[in-house]
Order: structure tokens, then C-alpha cells, then sequence
């Protein structure tokens, strides 16, 4: 999976500089001299980070995280900027940015942010990636595999879901070893898990 | 005793008492000569007075005759000194005609002495005695000479010589009229009436003595009247005189004390430049005691370098002099006599006398004058400067943002260039790029800061050419940041082709930005179509005229002015200073501010700088 630095900043000088900085550090990087021109060239899989001035004409973070997500992208936003004062900094945390740096930014300082950002990207995809899956495997069960699975999630013995679900207990037994190979869960304890995860109401 | 005896001789010695008064005037004043042709006639009457009471007294025709014959030299004097008082008294009459009566008397004299008795008698027949007032009085019976009428001809031209004269000086009008009428008036009188007696007599229509020096003495009355009122208006001339004599003296005290007095230097100049007068302040000014400078040349007073052109200012102003100020609006220095040289208001009056033209120069010391405008013109510079660093404080955020920039590439450049120089394999054509970018970036840096520096120190107040739209684009870079925070657009409508005008960078661009940030307060709560302001700039006749105008809630009618004034404000903060200021520059540009209201809401602000 290939990681982007996503540099946006309306000063030419300002962003030659950053890229220049970040493509030292091996980050690949693409840089946009404007919000618009960011949104318009994204990729909604791409993963990495944003780093973005704060300080651009037109701007308003709030609605860019929006534009980010309706482009199904969840990529983290580190924030620049000139001025270091408070209400900006809350302003810039409200906005979802997860990071806020002021302007001139160490080098070393800046790449540790996105270091993070990125593998925070990288964990937060791998985790979504794995959702998916589970939640794959949840819709091959039928809709009695599907009860069977809440009630042994629920802690209840086969002869309890027999007695719930009005059939024989050789009957659970078998839905529930297919749940089991469908969700290819090794134990029950691994079973709850992949149910909580898949989001299993 | 008779009548006749007694008048006679009388009149003889009054005529004799005015001759002899009227010739002490003429011998005390030579040069007028009328009192001495009056004691002439005044002394012909007398003799004509007493040859005719001879002949009254006459005991023989040939005593009657002889005495007759001789009364014609005193006639003939007469006629002269009569003819010609006329002419030095009144300065009138014709002088042809004057020459006509002297010579037709002369003829008549001439004839007289060649005739048998004289012009008037061929002979006498018979001689005499006739009561007159109660006396006895010898009359001659004649035969009258035909020349008698070339007399009686004579008479005639001394009539229309007199009558003639009298009308000119009637003409002439004046106080002279009354006196040229008198005098004309009793001649013409006395020789008519003569003429008229003498017809009669020698016509024989009646047997009476001539009595000529009776109506002569009408005319020396007459004309010692005259002469007398002369006296009397000599007295009153001189008193007259006198009187103003006192006034003028008085007069060229005060104004001498005037001159004295005066809180400025006067110095009055002849032509050659030579100092006539000078007055108490001349002195306090100029370090001089008075009689060091009268009559020393004004050059002195002047200071060494303009000594030679001075001298042709001088004759120009000699030969076209008006007063005037000197020196045209330039100031003007005078040297003290320790050397140091004097600030000073001079003007210029020609002044004409008797002894030719001077020229009176007031000069006033207004180093102190200076030295208080100066003062005030820094106070002015002091609080313009001042103004100009609070706004700026204002624009700090966006004025940091500006310098921030340049900054933070220089630092992230330069850190780039550390890592790739870190790495085994230094891509040195990198490298070079980067501080080739770090050096422009620190130059940006560095021209902010210039820019800043400008904006931020007191300078002279220093004119240049310049152009408004440069202006204009320079401010709007300055502010951009700060526009780009308040989320506000900014337009220029600037004319191409502007007529530059002269004036100071820093104090125009300080008026831009104050009227750039005004506008974009005035929006704060949000302008009415978004948050807009346009800068226009166009020529309008000799002026070129800059606005500014926003989309904010505009100003009430009744502030348009008042907002022009110190510490009218309708901010919730601020001194209301700016916009004074922003006056008193605009002003000193020789220009004009202004606010109006936009058709469309808002409000603009104008001013004018002369192109």
C-alpha cells in the first residue's frame, strides 16, 4: 500500500521547501497550491497524511474534513501555521486536525508529526481493513446462523439456544460449527471477538 | 471857500496818499509790478486833478489853452499805466489791443502838441465864468479840432480793451470774476462818462468845466479797493499758512514717531542704495548704532552672497517700483552686525519727495515666527508618524504572517539540505537549487522588513514622483494577509496612464492603508453582497483622485464631515485619529478628502492629490 504526503500551501516558496524537506526524509510526496486543487486531485484510497497552512484564503478546516469524507477518505490532517496563539490552536483541534504546528516548523519536528499521522493512517486502515472482512464473512451466515451466533455471543449453552429457538440441541450444534467455519473462528472465545468487531448487534 | 477848492486839492492828495502807499508795497516786492503801475495812474490822476482846478482858476484863454495842451502827458501816462495794470493785474487782455490804445493816444498827444491850441481846441473864442456849487469857475467857448475826435476814438479803444479783458477774466471764473468786473466795470464807467461830458461840451450843448479827474478817481477807488483786499488777503494767507505750517510740522512729527515706533525695521533707501533713515527697531534688529548706517550703503545690511546680485534687484525695482514683498516668496535674510543672518519679511514701498525717490523697506525678524511653524509642523509629523505606527500594530498579525512565510521556507529548505547532504549519495545539483531558493526567500524576508522599516521610522517629509497605482499595489500586498483573515475581497479599478503625482511614499501609503483598514472594520459584521471593497484611482482635470469604497453599513448623513475631525470615532476601539490624519496629509499634498455613501450601501472615501 503506497503512502502520500499531501502538502498544501498557497506560498510557492513555503511549499518547495516543505516538499523539498519531506522528499529528504524518502516521504512521497504531491503538493497543491490550494485547497481546491487538494480535493479535486485526490485519491480516496490514498493513503498517508495531510499537511496543510492553516492561513490559506478560503479556507475553513471543518469543511475540508467534510470534502475529505464525502471523498470516502479518513486521511489524518496535520495543521500549519503562522500565528501560535490559543483560540487558533482549539480552532484547529475542533477541526479535526491531528496535529497543530506553528510556522517556521522544525524539520525533525514536522516528520515525527507525520511519522505518526501516517502510521496512525496506516493502523486506523489496517483496523477498517479487517472490519471489512469480518463483516464479509457475517453476511455469508443465514439468518439462523445469524441467531445462533448472537445467543452463543450472549454466553447461552446449546441447550439453552435449542430451548430459545424451539429446535434440538443436535440442530444448534450444527448451525453453530458452521458459524464457526464461516467466520473461520478457531474458538469461541476468537468467535465473540470477530462478532464485536463485525459490529454484531 | 469853495467846493471846488477844496475837492480838487483833496482828491489830488488822496490820489498822491495811494500812489505813495502802493509804491512802498511795489518797493518792498519788486518783482510785482500792478501796485507800481496803480501809483503811476494814481499820480496821473493827481496831476490831471490839479492842472484842472488850474484851469478852473484860469484868468486868460491863453493860460486855459497852454494848461489844456499840457493835461495830455498826464492822460497819456494814464491811459498807459491803466492798459497795462490791466494786463499784469489780470493777466488778461488782448495785447494787440493794448497797443492800439498806447499808440492811439500817442498819435493823440502827438497831434495835440502840433496843434494850434491843442487836439481838442482850434481856438478859444472867449473865456468864462460859470457858477458852479456855488462857485465861479473859468470855461473856455472854442472852436473845437477835428482831431478832437481821434481823442474821443482813443477813449473808445479803451473801453473795448477793458470790456474785452473783463469778459475774458468772467470767463476764467474764480474769485478773479468779481475783481475783473469791479475794476472792467468803473473804467469803462469813468471813460464813458468822459466821453459822453466832453461830446456835450465840445458839441457846445452845454458851457461846463471837464471835471476828468472826478471820474478817474472812480477807477483809482476802485482799484486801490482791489489792491487793498490784496493786502488784507496776503495777511490771511499768511496766517493761513502759518497754520498749516503748524499742521505739517506736527504731521512730520507724528510721523517721524510713527516711523520710530514702529514694531519693524524701517529702512528708507535713496536710488544709489544709500540708507536715508532708520528707525529704534532697525537698530534692535540689525545690531547697528543709527549713525553707523545712515548714509552708508543698505549692502551692508544684507548678507555677503546675495551683495551682488542685490544691486540688479535694486535697479529693477527702481526702474518698475510698486510695493511689493521682497523677494517672492523665498525667505529672505539680513545680516546682523555680529555676522549672523536674520530670518525676515520684507516689503517694499517707493516712496516720491521733493528730493527724488526713495524706497521704504519694512522688514520684520520672523525667525521666531519660523521657529514656531517648524515646531508645529513636527508636532504634526510627530502625530502622523504615531498614527502610522499604531495602524501598523494593527496590521501586525498580517504583517508577521508576511515575514513568517519566507521564514519558515528558508528553514525548511535548509534543513532539506542537511538530510541530503546527510545521505551517501548527495545530489549536489539539489543542493545548490536549495540555497539558491534559501538566498531569494531571506531577500524576501529582507524587503519586508524594509518595508516595515519605512512604514515604521520618522523621516523628513520627503516629495517624489510617484505613481497612485503603484501605491495602491504596494499597500494591497502589505495588507494581503490580513485581507485574506478578515475574508475580505479587494478590487482595483486603476486607471492606466495615470498622471503621477508628487508626494511623500510613506505618508500616501499610510493614507491608503488607514482608509483600506477602515473599510474592511466597517465590515466586520459582514458587508452586504460578501465582504468587498474596491479601490479606484482616475484622473479627474488637474487632479488625479483615489477611492475607496466598502460594502460595510456606510456613515449617517450628518458624519460625513464630522469624521474628518481628531477623536471622532464610530469604532468600538480605536482614537478616531486616522482619518484626521489621514486629512492632514492629504492636505498637506494639496489635496482633498472626503466621504460619501454608495448608491448600492457602503460607503467610499475619497481624496484628490494634485498631478
Amino acid at each position: 500500500m503506497s503512502t502520500t504526503v499531501f502538502l498544501v500551501d498557497d506560498d510557492a516558496a513555503v511549499l518547495k521547501g516543505l516538499r523539498r524537506l519531506l522528499a529528504s526524509a524518502g516521504l512521497n510526496v504531491i503538493a497543491f497550491e490550494s485547497p481546491q486543487d487538494f480535493l479535486e486531485g485526490l485519491d480516496g484510497d490514498a493513503g498517508g497524511c495531510v499537511v496543510l497552512d492553516y492561513s490559506m484564503p478560503g479556507l475553513n478546516g471543518l469543511e475540508l474534513q467534510q470534502a475529505l469524507a464525502a471523498r470516502g477518505s479518513a486521511l489524518p490532517v496535520i495543521f500549519l501555521t503562522g500565528k501560535g496563539d490559543i483560540p487558533t490552536s482549539v480552532r484547529a483541534m475542533k477541526d479535526g486536525a491531528v496535529d497543530f504546528l506553528t510556522k517556521p516548523v522544525d524539520g525533525e519536528v514536522l516528520l515525527a508529526a507525520i511519522r505518526a499521522a501516517i502510521k496512525r493512517d496506516r493502523s486506523q486502515r489496517g483496523e477498517r481493513a479487517e472490519r471489512t472482512d469480518i463483516e464479509r464473512r457475517l453476511a455469508t451466515l443465514t439468518a439462523r446462523e445469524r441467531e445462533v451466533l448472537r445467543l452463543v455471543v450472549a454466553g447461552l449453552l446449546n441447550k439453552q439456544i435449542a430451548a430459545e429457538l424451539g429446535t434440538v440441541e443436535k440442530t444448534v450444534k450444527v448451525h453453530r460449527a458452521r458459524v464457526m467455519e464461516k467466520m473461520r473462528a478457531g474458538s469461541l472465545a476468537e468467535l465473540v471477538r470477530l462478532a464485536g468487531k463485525g459490529g454484531l448487534d | 471857500m469853495s467846493w471846488i477848492t477844496v475837492l480838487w486839492p483833496m482828491m489830488a492828495a488822496a490820489c498822491i496818499t495811494l500812489a505813495l502807499m502802493q509804491l512802498l508795497v511795489w518797493v518792498r516786492m519788486p518783482s510785482r509790478r500792478a501796485p507800481l503801475l496803480f501809483a503811476i495812474a494814481a499820480l496821473s490822476v493827481a496831476a490831471i486833478a490839479g492842472m484842472e482846478l488850474a484851469m478852473m482858476r484860469a484868468e486868460t484863454a491863453g493860460e486855459f489853452g497852454a494848461l489844456q495842451r499840457w493835461l495830455h502827458v498826464p492822460g497819456f501816462v494814464l491811459f498807459v499805466s491803466l492798459v497795462f495794470f490791466v494786463r499784469v493785474y489780470f493777466g488778461a487782455g488782448r495785447l494787440w489791443l493794448a497797443w492800439t490804445v498806447c499808440g492811439l493816444r500817442l498819435i493823440v498827444v502827438a497831434v495835440n502838441f502840433l496843434s494850434d491850441v491843442s487836439v481838442n481846441y482850434k481856438e478859444i473864442t472867449a473865456l468864462h465864468q460859470v457858477p458852479v456849487w456855488g462857485d465861479a469857475v473859468s470855461v473856455a467857448e472854442t472852436v473845437v479840432n477835428p482831431w478832437s475826435r481821434l481823442a474821443t476814438l482813443s477813449l473808445l479803444a479803451l473801453v473795448v480793451f477793458v470790456v474785452d479783458a473783463a469778459i475774458a477774466v468772467w470767463n476764467r471764473g474764480g474769485e478773479m470774476r468779481r475783481r475783473g468786473a469791479l475794476v472792467g466795470s468803473s473804467i469803462a464807467l469813468a471813460v464813458t462818462l468822459i466821453a459822453a461830458r466832453n461830446f456835450l461840451i465840445h458839441e457846445g450843448f452845454i458851457l461846463a468845466p471837464y471835471l476828468i479827474s472826478a471820474s478817474y478817481m472812480i477807477v483809482i477807488v476802485a482799484m486801490a479797493y482791489e489792491l487793498g483786499s490784496d493786502i488784507h488777503r496776503s495777511a490771511q494767507l499768511a496766517r493761513e499758512l502759518q497754520e498749516s505750517d503748524t499742521q505739517l510740522r506736527e504731521s512730520e512729527q507724528r510721523f517721524r514717531l510713527v516711523v520710530e515706533e514702529a514694531p519693524n525695521a524701517m529702512v528708507m533707501v535713496d536710488r544709489h542704495g544709500t540708507i536715508a533713515l532708520v528707525n529704534a527697531m532697525t537698530e534692535k534688529v540689525f545690531g547697528y548704532r543709527r549713525d553707523e548706517l545712515i548714509g552708508r550703503p543698505v549692502d551692508m545690511l544684507l548678507p555677503e552672497r546675495i551683495r551682488g546680485t542685490h544691486a540688479g534687484h535694486r535697479g529693477r525695482y527702481v526702474a518698475d517700483p510698486s510695493a511689493r514683498a521682497m523677494g517672492a516668496n523665498r525667505d529672505v535674510y539680513g545680516r546682523h552686525k555680529d555676522g549672523h543672518g536674520i530670518l525676515l519679511e520684507v516689503s517694499l514701498n517707493p516712496i516720491r519727495t521733493d528730493k527724488g525717490s526713495y524706497v521704504l523697506a519694512s522688514a520684520i525678524d520672523i525667525s521666531d515666527r519660523r521657529k514656531m511653524e517648524k515646531a508645529a509642523t513636527e508636532l504634526r509629523e510627530e502625530l502622523v508618524h504615531l498614527s502610522r505606527v499604531a495602524m501598523l500594530g494593527e496590521l501586525s498579525g498580517s504583517l508577521a504572517h508576511e515575514l513568517n512565510q519566507p521564514l519558515a521556507a528558508i528553514l525548511s529548505n535548509a534543513q532539506a539540505a542537511q538530510r541530503f547532504l546527510g545521505q551517501d549519495a548527495v545530489n549536489l545539483a539539489e543542493v545548490r537549487e536549495i540555497l539558491g531558493d534559501i538566498v531569494e526567500d531571506d531577500k524576501r524576508a529582507g524587503e519586508v522588513i524594509r518595508r516595515l522599516r519605512t512604514l515604521l521610522k520618522k523621516d523628513e517629509v520627503q516629495f517624489d514622483v510617484l505613481d497612485v497605482n503603484d501605491l495602491a499595489q504596494e499597500v494591497l500586498k502589505l495588507m494581503r494577509s490580513d485581507l485574506l483573515n478578515r475574508s475580505v475581497a479587494v478590487s482595483t479599478t486603476l486607471a492606466p496612464a495615470l498622471p503621477p503625482v508628487s508626494g511623500d511614499r510613506v505618508q500616501l501609503q499610510q493614507v491608503l492603508l488607514n482608509l483600506l483598514i477602515n473599510a474592511c472594520d466597517a465590515m466586520d459584521h459582514g458587508g452586504r453582497g460578501g465582504k468587498q471593497i474596491v479601490v479606484r484611482s482616475a484622473p479627474a482635470g488637474s487632479v488625479v483622485e483615489v477611492s475607496v469604497a466598502d460594502r460595510g453599513r456606510g456613515i449617517p448623513a450628518g458624519d460625513l464631515e464630522r469624521i474628518f475631525e481628531p477623536f471622532v470615532t464610530t469604532k468600538s476601539q480605536g482614537l478616531g485619529l486616522g482619518l484626521a490624519v489621514c486629512r492632514t496629509i492629504v492636505a498637506g499634498h494639496g489635496g482633498r478628502i472626503w466621504a460619501s455613501n454608495n448608491a448600492g450601501g457602503g460607503a467610499t472615501i475619497h481624496f484628490t492629490l494634485p498631478s
